[in-house]
């Protein structure tokens, strides 16, 4: 049984050490500033797996003086036979001494055993400042990896990569704020090559990893079903006494009624956002997305939106057509047969000619204001009436999850939801559309769908996602 | 014992309920744990243990599970039909039995009921199976909160089971006020009917629904002469001088009648509906998307990434009062870290009797030549100001502020230092961003001593920079 391997992510301050430890302990509570000193204590971050420690990931403080603790260490070595056991010598003596602080909190790890992993900002040109600190890693025999960390735009990685193929064993780079996640696995892969022994759990921790991220994938789709059956069978009730009922008109009565109805579905669909952020251990973002406000440019009920995300005629007819043929081949089977088909078709015919030529209008939900009865006034609004509604806030939920599933925890920018510019539910296949058109519909009439209905339209919208993910890969 | 694959669904539809509210990394931590404790014990991890091991944990306060209150309801509906059940069933045989003396109790009336009976059982179960609920109304009534999800998709079945078990106290209670009533009166039993029919034919339909009981209990049969002289006519008077015995003979029949095609098929309908609602509740609770879903973290390694340090606010102070000074003139000039390859902006270089290269690549011993050699010629000359070249990118260091503090030291009283912060393309202005760390590490020196300045570049970028600053 070998001990889990460590690695302490060192290199000069500023350079987005905490960055690469973020993104790759899922983090997003590391703090991450373009201040050098930031990390002002070396912190751990262990990656278990049933509470058995898989890696640990060491963020450290910058090197400081690092031509200072170069000229102690060769002036206290003979040797480079003792270059580790002087390393180590000047850690002990330098504990506590205010100057070496964060050469100390650094260097501790090595010569406990950690890997090294050093951090470089592949945006800035090469500088030979940075051999002493170099030099002082070679010095603590450890095995080491470099990584070429782009913070700006330009690109000099590859003097550095040059430079750095001097010192260290291997050489990545590795965009901590924009790295894929499959750029995560294979760095971690990488870290596994400095040492046989490291090899194996770290196999083992890009194994879970992956699987961990194939889960939030599916819990995703679950949510967004969730929240899509709420929203589109979401009713706003209120009911008067015949003294309240006298102090407001029903054009009032149905305004506040309407307002309620916009403000808890806003409310369903941040819920969503919130759910999938936490899901992907994402606790802190701050969202820049449109507000959901009436006739706002990229309001949940604006034109804009609805020819942004909703579907095409032709789309809606498709899917009209399978949802119509449905029902109607509920008919053939109460015939047993013998209406030869007929039912479906028709129903299916129907069901194409109510969406093509209803489809495009983007119907309010039904308002209802009831009579005054026995001293009461019941007023109700929704559900909504159109299932455009529905695709709207799919494709919101599926574009607000591809953002968040694509964020490395090291990124700290607004998320900007801009609204896709073209129309990718195109490629979902007919049999997703059909399920997703059946449960709207359900849920639309009030009517809960059953296990197998609710596992049908999470596969659905699992073949959106993916849908969705295929069609921005084509994009970039 | 009927009710626990029933309570478990209940059970564990309200504990999925409460896990919604929870974070998906605790809900997999906890199951996880759970099961891997259950390895270790020797067990398999089901639904039945893992909700006893949350009613443990949340001791013996915790507010009844919500299970609890659902088969509570259904108990008092339960109840509610077996009452109704027993006082109609003693009513209703009272009324078939209904004798003043003069007039026979018709057997062909109570076939009818009889049947009337079974049609009725047959319906509830019909109706049960194909998922009608015409009795929605009484639930909402007597649910103040209705519920949604598992147990109301269980309604038909419960509502069946509540029903069979009213017919069965019914048919239980009617046999026994039949069997009181055959001791407690001389009941005369007699058939009739208004169709043109011989008391053949009326025999061989006897026979017929005789058939379940006819090896048990042959008396409870009628033969063809009782049959041949019970049949009386509405219009016919008296007994017709028949033996008064002969209608008495017909209670065995009745009550083997009662009991086989009333109360058995109630009581064989309730036993199928309760062994439903078990098939039912266990295949919903095999079936609940909860249920995939624990069954996933249970098997699932539990995966931590360390999440739990949260120092994002815990930033540094970055707000300063500092500003950018203007470039003031001097003569000497001092490299940092190799701020001057692979050459000096033109502003910079002109003019300069002494340029010096400091940290970097330069050793300790060079900075301290680079320290005097300032010191001497700050004391032959005015200058009142060393100007210290880095490279804006690079963020200052303890180096560099042992450089100057030595130099604070060791050069002449009213001399100041100058940092010039350079940007990768000497001909531009650095960024903000990347001025904004010297001028806080100027203000954390002193502000007498270090002040930090950009070259005389563009001055209309230089202004737009110097703006910009706080």
């Amino acid at each position: 049984m070998t001990s889990a391997p460590t690695f302490a992510v060192v290199g000069h301050p500023n350079k987005g050490k905490s960055s690469v430890v973020a993104t790759l302990s899922q983090n997003d509570g590391i703090a991450v500033a373009l201040e050098p000193g930031t990390t002002r204590k070396r912190q751990a971050y262990p990656l278990s797996v049933d509470g058995r420690i898989l890696y640990t990931l060491v963020d450290t403080p910058g090197f400081q003086r690092p031509r200072r603790v170069l000229e102690w260490l060769e002036a206290h070595s003979i040797s480079a036979s003792d270059h580790a056991e002087t390393v180590r010598s000047f850690v002990t003596q330098h504990q506590g001494d205010g100057r070496f602080t964060d050469e100390c909190e650094l260097l501790k790890p090595l010569v406990e055993g950690a890997g090294i992993i050093y951090v470089v900002d592949g945006s800035v040109p090469y500088s030979a400042e940075h051999e002493a600190e170099m030099t002082i890693l070679r010095w603590t025999g450890r095995p080491s990896l470099a990584l070429i960390n782009s913070i700006g735009a330009d690109d000099y990685s590859d003097i550095w990569q040059a430079a750095l193929g001097q010192f260290f064993q291997v050489v990545r780079k590795f965009d901590a704020v924009r790295a894929p996640f499959e750029q995560h696995l294979g760095l971690l892969r990488a870290f596994g090559q400095l040492e046989p022994d490291w090899e194996h759990p770290l196999e083992q921790a890009t194994h879970f990893l992956s699987e961990q991220r194939q889960y939030r994938r599916q819990q995703s789709a679950a949510l967004i079903a969730g929240a899509l059956e709420d929203m589109m069978s979401f009713r706003e009730k209120r009911t008067l006494t015949s003294g309240q009922a006298a102090d407001v008109s029903d054009g009032s009565l149905a305004r506040q009624l309407r307002q309620s109805w916009y403000r808890h579905q806003r409310q369903r669909e941040q819920a969503l956002r919130v759910a999938i952020e936490h899901l992907y251990q994402h606790q802190r973002i701050h969202r820049q997305e449109a507000e959901l406000e009436w006739h706002s440019k990229h309001d949940l009920f604006s034109e804009d939106s609805r020819r942004t995300w909703a579907v095409s005629k032709r789309y809606l007819a498709t899917a009209g057509f399978g949802a119509g043929a449905v029902s109607g081949a509920g008919i053939d089977a109460l015939t047993l047969g013998h209406s030869l088909g007929t039912g479906a078709l028709v129903g299916g015919l129907i069901g194409a000619a109510g969406s093509y030529f209803y489809g495009d209008r983007l119907m309010l939900p039904a308002l209802n204001i009831g009579v005054l009865k026995d001293g009461l006034k019941t007023a109700t609004f929704g559900p909504v009436q159109d299932s455009q509604f529905g695709y709207v806030v799919l494709g919101r939920a599926v574009d607000h999850w591809w953002h968040i599933s694509q964020r490395n925890h090291a990124g700290r920018g607004f998320l900007d939801l801009e609204p896709a510019d073209h129309h990718w539910l195109e490629s979902l296949d007919k049999k997703s559309r059909q399920d997703i058109q059946q449960a709207f519909d359900k849920r639309r009439k009030g009517r809960p769908l059953d296990d197998r209905q609710r596992r049908k339209f999470i596969a659905a919208i699992g073949q959106s996602m993916a849908a969705y993910d295929e069609w921005r890969l084509n994009q970039t | 014992m009927t009710e626990r694959p029933l309570r478990l669904l209940l059970d564990f539809d309200a504990q999925a309920q409460r896990d919604k509210e929870q974070p998906p990394a605790f809900l997999h931590r906890r199951d996880r744990k759970f099961a891997l404790v259950c390895k270790e014990q020797g067990f398999a991890p089901d639904a039945a243990r893992w909700l006893n091991h949350m009613k443990r944990l949340a001791g013996p306060g915790a507010s009844a599970q919500a299970g609890e209150h659902t088969l509570t309801l259904w108990r008092r509906i339960n109840a509610g039909f077996a009452g109704t059940g027993v006082v109609f069933g003693i009513f209703t045989m009272l009324g078939l039995l209904f004798y003043d003396g003069g007039q026979r109790i018709n057997i062909t009336l109570f076939l009818a009921f009889v049947l009337f009976q079974l049609v009725l059982a047959l319906f509830t179960s019909i109706q049960s199976l194909a998922g009608w609920q015409p009795w929605h109304w009484l639930l909402r009534r007597l649910n103040s909160s209705p519920t949604k999800g598992v147990a109301h998709r269980l309604h038909p079945a419960l509502m069946a089971r509540a029903a069979h078990l009213g017919g069965f106290c019914f048919a239980l209670a009617g046999l026994f006020t039949l069997l009181v009533l055959v001791v407690v009166q001389d009941l005369a039993f007699g058939w009739s009917t208004t169709l043109d029919t011989g008391s053949g034919s009326y025999h061989r339909l006897l026979t017929a629904v005789a058939a379940p009981w006819a090896w048990l209990w042959p008396a409870a049969v009628p033969d063809p002469g009782l049959v041949e002289a019970t049949r009386f006519f509405r219009a016919e008077p008296g007994s017709g001088g028949l033996n008064p015995e002969v209608w008495g003979q017909w209670w065995p029949f009745v009550t083997m009648l009662w009991a086989t095609w009333v109360l058995l098929p109630r009581l064989l309908l309730f036993i199928l509906a309760s062994a439903l609602i078990r098939h039912k509740a266990r295949q919903q609770l095999n079936s609940h998307p909860a249920m995939h879903a624990l069954l996933y973290r249970m098997e699932t390694p539990a995966l931590d990434t360390g999440i739990e340090r949260n120092d994002a606010r815990d930033l540094p102070d970055t707000d300063t009062r500092s500003n950018l000074r203007p470039l003031p003139d001097s003569d000497t000039l001092v490299c940092w870290a190799g701020a001057c390859e692979p050459e000096l902006p033109e502003p910079l270089r002109s003019g300069k009797h002494l340029i010096l290269k400091a940290g970097g690549r330069a050793s300790l011993t060079d900075d301290q030549r680079v320290l005097n050699q300032v010191a001497e010629q700050a004391a032959h000359t005015a200058d009142k100001a060393v100007l210290v070249v880095t490279r804006c990118w690079q963020p200052p260091t303890g180096e560099l502020q042992d450089f100057l503090e030595a130099g604070q030291t060791l050069w002449p009283a009213g001399i100041r230092v100058v940092l010039v912060p350079l940007a990768a393309d000497i001909n531009q202005v650095p960024p903000l961003h990347q001025i904004q760390p010297w001028l806080r590490f100027a203000e954390r020196l002193g502000h007498d001593f270090v002040m930090v300045s950009l070259p005389e570049l563009d001055l209309q970028t230089q202004d737009a920079a110097s703006k910009e600053l706080p």
